[in-house]
């Protein structure tokens, strides 16, 4: 019964067979994903929440303005769309991995995943430098009428609302809640990241190793790319909430 | 695709790779212990779910002992107690521990593990017609994931400092601070991490169940045709899947404001006497966390024993389920509004009345589908040839729990009357009568039903009959005066009553209520002794098909195997709910749609 | 059938195209909407910096970036995870639950802008002078 076409009036849900047309592995894959969408959004939507409870939230234009070797340049967004670019772009590059592999053509699934992994890699580095600049930053903030040099971390916010002191304008101590948020979440994602470079590596290894060939089919590949996938994702709602509004 | 179907072909793709054929050659270790058969994974719920349930029982026994007899110490207690329980008087802070482990265990460990992890795991392949679930390995860590979960609650129950005491829903700030209570130090960290582990069984577990469900269905078994049981544990796993997550999330952000000085659910606190630094979070945002959770995990406890007990009353009245599609349908609805309702527990923390509104209004909605629920079981039952089987009579004890406490929930779903019966005996009585007992009720009714299946032997009858009255007469003399102490203002989680003059009156009542749990609880010890032992001494079973029911799993061995149907898995041609049809008893889902057999059902 | 092969439940072997032309439009597509992304929240922050910042133009724009990120959203899922290429009725599960997101927000949202509410008013009882100071500084403050 092997045809290509759909056959007509198919009884997807009879039984003896995926309604879905579709391997047990993806099924679950896909929901997986689902249910860690839920996690994240549990994790986006308390950060909203924390957010409309406050009067006053750090802006994001002034937090992350800075890029590697550009000192004190004043550059707000630009980092971020660096990394955002490096995984669009790994996506990209997975996705043309898993087209390799439906045409079972190993060496082109070997180049693409090797690309991919680099583009995590890159990510993950990005995301390494843009924390250690936040943590080791030193901003001017009001304490108790002390000016004080504090960088962000999850216990200190130097971000918070302006006040005039001595002539000059100076941030006082914002929520707290911005730090932990911040690198909770982003750590979270990193975290999904790095696993997924771990995953893209093994999936490499077994490429490599000529296990799919010898199966016959290449679905491994495009399971690790969904879950690759659902991290870029991720990524462009976390880039959405933390530094766009 | 051919339709011979080997047993070794199948099986094979069950295990991922056609060339591992490890069926053969099992030790002991492969076949009892790291096991992937989905019927030993099911048998290792349900006795880690039985160890459990004693634990969590006995904690209950514990501090009934101190809220019936206030005033008298009994010095056995510190025999196995310790310092907690110093003269035989049960120290306050363990009173707060043993209430919380109570919950925590009951409703986690026993009554989403025990109850939907066992039947889920045993019911699924056998009455949708599949080998073993769709990942057997996933299968056998989520088991692993439990028994890891398991071990560290345990281990909580043995620190220093003693178990988390903060209620079943850990919320901050007492959770959040080490130095709130002697509960929220170590204790409480391991409740998180066990938790954690927990949540990624369940997860495994669920992705499982439904995978299974949709892609592993044997021929002719399309949806409609599934058993309810079946239904109702792809309900329930899909709230786990979708719920779960968000506790989760709450959770990790809990370890992380105790452990790491973040301030996501901490605020303006002041603990002795000194202000922490803490600012901008807000502990309410962890009930809505827990509860978005917690309220669809009222119904992960409560879907399968509406399956199951539907099934059981189905087949033990002779008759068909009476409304299939409706019965299908209201768990349809249910699991979605299981979702919306959440901040219908968190209507005093200062909701928004506004938002408060829309709670009530699609709480109520849950009335709806529960109804139609309860009057297709009392249809069913109506007019029925009834066998008083003890599965059949815990199945009917279910539907009685369930709309004594199902009436009650609709007084706690208005807001207004919720703000004067909030946090007391009230609430007590609606959910333990709802989702406590009713819940167990199923899971004995299926325990009792599928036990020749699980061993190959019969429960002891006269026991079971005993167990059976004296667990649902129990039940409602222990939680039906609750509901008048609630309504007096009788608060929960109160340590002693005897000192306040507006209680002072239930004393007699809260001794009563203390010694028929104790006689309630003895009466379980008996369901135990009566489980283990017919595991080896019980009646044999004789006949393949004891109950002379329709669906799948009756059509396999007495014991069967790894893989459940030694040659071809049967195929199916009806619903499994043809009783008493065309003036036959009953006739198998496998048995050809006849000529002239009568259309509809 | 090479994708037979893959697991007996499968009842056709999907089709693949060889081209990856659809592939290279998405990633211009997704490219196309980040830059957009990146000019709007670029004016957002001179919004900010002008004497007098309109909050209703800032909403306006945080909402269209949030409309375009739905997009961006949709991209993904449907061409790089092909789940676009699916059987109707999988596509359905996977997009209805996510509906349950709609009430989980709007629920959360709703409660926290009421806890700001009652922070500001000192849980309704009146204005609560401190809290606003601060805020009517950061609006004249230049950065």
């Amino acid at each position: 019964m092997s045809t290509t076409a759909i056959p007509a009036g198919t009884k997807w849900w009879s039984g003896g067979k995926s309604p879905f047309n579709a391997s047990y592995g993806k099924v679950m894959m896909w929901y997986f994903l689902m249910s860690d969408a839920f996690t994240f959004g549990a994790f986006l939507i308390s950060y909203g929440t924390i957010r409309f409870s406050v009067n006053h939230w750090a802006d994001p234009n002034h937090v992350f303005n800075a890029f590697p070797f550009a000192g004190h340049a004043n550059l707000p967004l630009a980092f971020v769309s660096l990394m955002t670019f490096i995984l669009i772009f790994s996506s990209v590059t997975m996705v043309l991995a898993v087209h390799e592999g439906h045409k079972m053509n190993r060496k082109g699934v070997e180049k693409y995943m090797i690309l991919t992994i680099l583009g995590g890699i890159a990510f993950l580095s990005c995301q390494a430098w843009e924390w250690t600049h936040l943590i080791t930053g030193d901003h001017a903030v009001l304490v108790n009428g002390q000016i004080e040099h504090w960088g962000t971390t999850v216990t200190k916010n130097p971000w918070g609302p302006e006040v005039m002191h001595n002539g000059q304008l100076v941030a006082t101590p914002g929520p707290i809640a911005f730090g932990g948020y911040f690198f909770g979440i982003t750590g979270f994602h990193g975290f999904h990241v790095f696993s997924g470079v771990v995953i893209n590596i093994v999936m490499y290894i077994k490429t490599k190793l000529g296990h799919f060939d010898e199966r016959g089919h290449y679905e491994m590949i495009e399971k690790a790319g969904l879950y690759w996938h659902f991290v870029d994702l991720v990524w462009v709602f976390v880039f959405l909430c933390f530094y766009l509004i | 695709m051919s339709s011979a179907v080997t047993l070794q072909d199948a099986t094979g793709h069950m295990a991922h790779d056609a060339h591992h054929e490890h069926h053969h050659h099992e030790t002991f270790i492969t076949k009892y212990v790291f096991s992937q058969d989905h019927k030993t994974i099911a048998k290792q719920f349900l006795i880690t779910g039985i160890i459990w349930a004693i634990i969590g029982g006995l904690f209950s026994v514990i501090f009934r002992l101190q809220l019936g007899y206030p005033d008298q110490t009994f010095p056995f207690l510190e025999d196995f107690l310790g310092h907690w329980a110093k003269g035989g008087k049960l120290n306050p802070e363990f009173y707060y521990a043993l209430v919380t482990m109570h919950g925590t265990v009951l409703v986690f460990f026993v009554l989403t593990a025990g109850l939907s992890g066992t039947f889920a795991n045993f019911l699924i392949p056998l009455q949708v017609g599949a080998r073993d679930m769709a990942s057997p390995m996933l299968n056998m860590l989520s088991y692993w994931f439990f028994f890891l979960a398991s071990i560290i609650m345990v281990a909580s129950l043995f620190v220093q400092t003693g178990p988390a005491s903060g209620g079943w829903t850990v919320y901050p700030p007492l959770s959040a601070l080490g130095d709130a209570s002697m509960g929220s130090k170590i204790g409480m960290d391991l409740w998180l991490v066990g938790m954690a582990m927990f949540i990624v069984s369940s997860l495994l577990g669920g992705l499982n169940y439904i995978t299974t469900i949709l892609n592993m269905r044997t021929k002719g078994m399309s949806m409609t045709r599934m058993p309810l049981t079946i239904w109702a544990l792809f309900f329930t796993a899909i709230l786990g899947v979708l719920s779960f997550p968000v506790l989760l999330s709450g959770a990790i952000l809990l370890l992380f404001d105790r452990n790491l000085g973040t301030s996501f659910y901490l605020s303006d606190i002041v603990v002795a006497g000194k202000i922490l630094p803490n600012e901008g979070g807000s502990a309410i945002l962890f009930q809505h966390l827990f509860w978005f959770l917690g309220h669809p995990e009222v119904y992960i406890i409560l879907l399968p024993a509406m399956g199951m007990s539907s099934e059981i009353l189905s087949v033990n009245s002779r008759k068909p389920i009476f409304g299939y599609m409706a019965m299908v349908g209201s768990m349809f609805a249910i699991a979605i509004l299981a979702f919306l309702v959440w901040a219908h527990h968190m209507f005093v923390t200062g909701l928004n009345p506004f938002l408060g509104s829309v709670f009530v209004l699609l709480t109520l909605l849950i009335a709806v589908p529960s109804a139609i629920k309860v009057f297709n079981w009392l249809t069913t039952l109506w007019r029925g040839n009834i066998r008083f089987t003890p599965a059949m009579l815990f199945a009917i004890g279910f539907v009685s729990l369930f709309i004594s406490g199902g009436l009650t929930g609709i007084f706690l779903g208005n807001s207004a009357l919720d703000i004067h019966l909030h946090d007391t005996y009230f609430v007590i009585a609606h959910f333990h009568i709802v989702m406590g007992v009713a819940s167990f009720f199923g899971m004995f009714a299926g325990v009792y039903h599928w036990f020749p299946k699980m061993y190959g032997r019969y429960l002891n009858n006269t026991l079971a009959y005993i167990h059976f009255w004296v667990t649902i007469i129990g039940a409602y003399l222990i939680f039906w005066p609750m509901h008048y102490e609630g309504l007096a203002g009788m608060p929960r989680r109160y340590y002693d009553f005897s000192n306040w003059e507006s209680f002072k009156m239930f004393g007699g009542l809260n001794e009563f209520i203390s010694l028929v749990s104790m006689i309630v609880f003895a009466a379980q010890l008996l369901f135990v002794f009566n489980f283990f032992h017919s595991i080896w001494k019980g009646r044999k079973v004789r006949d393949l098909n004891p109950w002379g029911s329709n669906t799948l799993e009756w059509t396999t061995p007495l014991k069967p195997g790894h893989g459940n149907w030694p040659g071809e898995i049967p195929e199916v041609h009806r619903w499994p709910y043809d009783y008493g049809k065309d003036g036959r008893d009953f006739i198998p889902q496998t048995e050809p749609v006849g000529k002239d057999e009568s259309t509809g059902h | 059938m090479s994708q037979h092969t893959i697991s007996p439940e499968i009842t056709f072997a999907p089709e693949h195209p060889s081209g990856t032309k659809k592939i290279w439009k998405t990633f211009w597509i997704l490219s196309i909407i980040t830059i957009i992304e990146l000019v709007i929240g670029l004016a957002i922050y001179n919004i900010h910096k002008g004497e007098h910042p309109s909050e209703s133009l800032v909403l306006f724009f945080k909402g269209m970036v949030c409309i375009l990120t739905l997009a961006k959203a949709y991209y993904i899922v449907s061409i790089f995870m092909h789940l676009g290429d699916e059987v109707r009725n999988f596509i359905m599960t996977i997009i209805v639950p996510l509906c349950l997101f709609i009430w989980f927000i709007v629920a959360f949202l709703w409660d926290g802008d009421s806890w700001k509410n009652l922070r500001n008013t000192d849980a309704g009882s009146r204005p609560a002078t401190e809290q606003a100071a601060p805020a009517a500084i950061e609006k004249g403050a230049k950065p």
